[in-house]
């Protein structure tokens, strides 16, 4: 067969080479992460490090500031679990990432995606494992539980999550006894003040008595069964149970406070998408949130002088007041810059932006040496305070499991529970459909991980 | 102007050769062409389509191939110990009651939203094309909320019909009347067809282009003929706009089966809120979306993807065998080479 001297591109030529080149192309683009120098466009010989976070976390000046501190150039790209998603499948991924340790901690660690921060802390003249807060365990996973086991991340601070505020304003309208501040209240005594203080009219709730829940209804539901003395995860975190006595005590609470329409449930979710803009508009009375709320509640003056913070409820005489948040960074395990990383935590976690923060008032710092930094200027503030250092003692790591993500178990429960509470489907019944569902998704990540 | 440059593409030109058409160039009259044109007018073709190809292969043919690949796995996207499971993903596609009802919920959605969004489309471009005052005022009115961007129609509307602080229970308590939980079911697929509806300007203006193109002498031969207004619309507008009703009814339910509004109007419009979505409004890409990223199944979410693939290839196919004797072509849209309009420029 005589061999072509034409010069002239034909089709068939032509869209060979255009497939070569766009798969070359993508496959390129997959790569680029490990042929980067580390410098800047500009050739200024400075690293730059890639960060995911979100995206108040500085703004235009505090960048800047960040960048001089730090003498490397910060590329920033905003927090999206989707592209998080993407560029570690990539194999490309930032050299920082914001994240909840108490939620995410096994989920990445199980997949070898994080790094083993044990011998960075074990150098670190900054962030000494001894002046670590207990809740930076939750960034720990040891492969079984939570916990325990390498550091695979630090919080930036935390609250504990099942604590909860209220409006002395609207409990003295109603004519009610304002909650102690020291001893905890029951989560019956909780509902039943909910159902007092809620306001209606014409079908609507024009005054949320509470909001049960403020970081998710899975944690939240995980935090009542442990105050019960049960737990919501098997001991190997690959099956749920929501039938045990203590998680059906808490199912049933739950569902009575959804079908009780005092405040956002899965039934009618809060259009904000949490309660700050609700309680400040005086439209709630009682909102579970930890320490952290406080900073937006102090920044008012007229809303401070009505606000006050109480101990989360109990079901039974273990008291149990978890974090369900830790929220703070982690370095992947396929990171380009982990030195710089580093440097980076040394910074944000134990340098001037941990001051700030701990003087701040939105949480509670991450360093036992920076908690003398809790604002106790103002009543409010000292009120806050001594709340959260009775309740410090009661804080302990709940594991999480490692087999499926929040969203997919909190996906489950949105399935499930508005039709249970329509219908007022028995807590038993319902029970039983959460285990089939969850642990159908479990076993499949469980596959996955081995 | 020559002979050759207004000859017909196919025509043979006083040359003998074949004038050049869309086919390839083949048998003996194909080297007669000096080198050089021919070799500069295929790099030019080719310069000019070679960025779409190189973007179709790197941004729809590579992924559709990854994603065909991934759906015989049942990778999670982060695991390494993913493996092939064959068609397993789309038994369970096609059996899993939970995406079964949600491609149903879906088809629901298309046959209520395309219709609806095209008549009211056609019926404003009517109105707005009546020779009426301040006409040009009328018309960026109405084609204003298409203008908005979807992320925030979708906010307004979730602000308007939140129970507790929106502005439509507000309307319903000065009149006395107990309120609505809009965003939840079963109100929440009315307020997602009514945010449909709103951007109704964009098939406004697609058929107001039409209106335009139909010659006025049809009209004005049907009044004088006796016929009234609605015989002009239903014998003379409705024909001669099927072309354009057919264009956006094929992109309408493409556009409405892929259709993520739901996410928008959602409380939580992340991975994690996915699964707070309504029943009501829990359509196929939003089950999609919660597979891949709230559940980490990217196997099965990629099957999902290619059966919606198919449903869409097969539903145009179907639906352009459907149109054939009910669109009007003013001009044969398949036309012979006899029948083929001369074009200047054709050699």
């Amino acid at each position: 067969m005589p061999m072509s001297t034409t010069t002239s591109l034909d089709r068939r030529r032509f869209l060979a080479v255009s497939a070569g080149t766009a798969l070359a192309a993508t496959g390129l683009s997959a790569c680029a992460g490990s042929v980067d120098n580390g410098t800047n466009a500009s050739g200024s010989g400075k690293t730059t490090l890639t960060v995911m976070t979100v995206e108040n976390e500085w703004d235009k000046k505090g960048l800047k500031a960040a960048e001089e501190a730090l003498g490397m150039n910060l590329n920033v790209i905003i927090w999206d679990a989707t592209k998080l998603n993407a560029m570690l499948a990539a194999k490309n991924p930032p050299d920082v990432v914001r994240g909840f340790g108490a939620t995410e901690t096994p989920y990445f660690a199980a997949r070898d995606l994080m790094t083993d921060l044990d011998p960075y802390f074990a150098k670190s003249s900054v962030l000494k494992p001894s002046d670590l807060d207990p809740v930076n365990d939750v960034w720990r996973y040891d492969g079984k539980k939570q916990g325990a086991g390498p550091r695979y991340g630090m919080a930036k601070d935390y609250s504990q999550d099942s604590m909860f505020w209220y409006r002395t304003d609207l409990f003295q309208a109603a004519k009610l006894d304002a909650p102690s501040a020291t001893e905890p209240i029951s989560y019956d005594e909780w509902l039943d003040l909910g159902k007092k203080l809620v306001k209606r009219r014409l079908g609507k709730v024009k005054v949320y008595g509470l909001n049960a829940t403020g970081m998710g209804v899975f944690p939240q539901l995980m935090g009542m069964t442990a105050s019960a003395g049960g737990s919501l995860f098997a001991e190997d975190l690959a099956t749920v149970d929501f039938s045990s006595p203590e998680a059906l005590k808490a199912l049933r609470w739950y569902l009575e406070y959804a079908k009780a329409d005092i405040g956002p449930s899965v039934v009618n979710p809060n259009p904000d998408g949490w309660d700050g803009p609700t309680y400040q508009a005086n439209r709630m009375a009682m909102s579970c949130n930890g320490y952290w709320f406080g900073g937006l509640i102090g920044a008012d003056a007229k809303l401070a002088g009505v606000s006050r913070f109480a101990p989360a409820p109990q079901f039974g005489s273990n008291r149990v007041s978890s974090c369900f948040g830790a929220t703070g960074f982690w370095i992947p395990r396929d990171a380009k810059k982990k030195d710089a990383a580093w440097k980076f935590f040394e910074w944000y976690f134990g340098g001037k932006p941990a001051q700030d923060r701990a003087a701040s008032g939105w949480g509670i710092p991450s360093l036992k040496s920076l908690r003398p930094k809790m604002p106790q200027t103002n009543a409010f503030q000292k009120q806050a305070f001594a709340v959260q250092e009775q309740e410090l003692p009661h804080f302990s790591v709940l594991s999480f499991t490692p087999y499926a993500q929040q969203a997919a178990l909190e996906g489950v429960l949105n399935k499930v529970l508005p039709g249970a509470v329509k219908s007022g489907t028995s807590a038993g019944k319902v029970a039983d459909q959460l285990n089939s569902r969850m642990n159908e998704a479990l076993a499949q990540g469980k596959e996955l991980v081995g | 102007m020559s002979t050759e440059q207004i000859a017909a593409p196919g025509a043979p030109s006083p040359s003998g050769e074949t004038a050049a058409g869309p086919g390839p160039r083949t048998g003996a009259h194909a080297g007669r062409r000096p080198r050089s044109l021919t070799t500069r007018r295929s790099w030019s073709f080719y310069v000019f389509a070679g960025p779409w190809v190189l973007g179709f292969v790197a941004l729809t043919a590579f992924p559709l191939g990854y994603a065909l690949w991934l759906s015989l796995t049942n990778a999670d996207g982060l695991s390494n110990n993913s493996r092939f499971v064959g068609l397993e993903n789309y038994r369970a596609v096609l059996t899993d009651p939970e995406t079964l009802s949600s491609l149903a919920r879906t088809g629901v959605f298309v046959a209520i939203t395309v219709p609806l969004s095209i008549a009211a489309g056609l019926l404003l471009a009517v109105l707005v094309n009546q020779p009426i005052r301040a006409r040009g005022l009328f018309r960026t009115l109405l084609y204003l909320p298409a203008v908005v961007p979807p992320v925030g129609a979708a906010l307004t509307f979730k602000l308007i019909f939140d129970r507790d602080s929106g502005a439509a229970n507000g309307v319903l308590d000065a009149l006395h009347i107990d309120g609505v939980s809009w965003l939840m079911d079963p109100y929440a697929r009315w307020v997602l067809v009514s945010l449909v509806l709103w951007g109704a300007g964009n098939t406004m203006i697609i058929s107001l282009a039409g209106l335009q193109d139909i010659p006025k002498e049809l009209h004005e031969a049907a009044r004088m003929d006796g016929a009234n207004a609605w015989q002009s619309f239903t014998k003379i507008t409705v024909p001669m706009l099927s072309p354009v009703l057919f264009f956006q009814v094929i992109t309408g339910i493409i556009a409405a089966v892929q259709s993520f509004l739901p996410l928008l109007i959602s409380l939580d419009p992340t991975p994690r809120g996915v699964t707070s979505v309504p029943e009501g409004n829990y359509l196929f890409m939003i089950h999609v979306f919660a597979q891949y990223f709230a559940n980490g199944r990217y196997g099965y979410a990629s099957a999902m993807l290619w059966v919606l693939f198919l449903i869409i290839v097969a539903i145009t196919f179907l639906v352009f065998r459907l149109s054939k004797g009910a669109v009007f072509y003013s001009v044969d849209p398949e036309p012979t080479r006899q029948s083929r309009p001369r074009t200047i420029g054709d050699k």
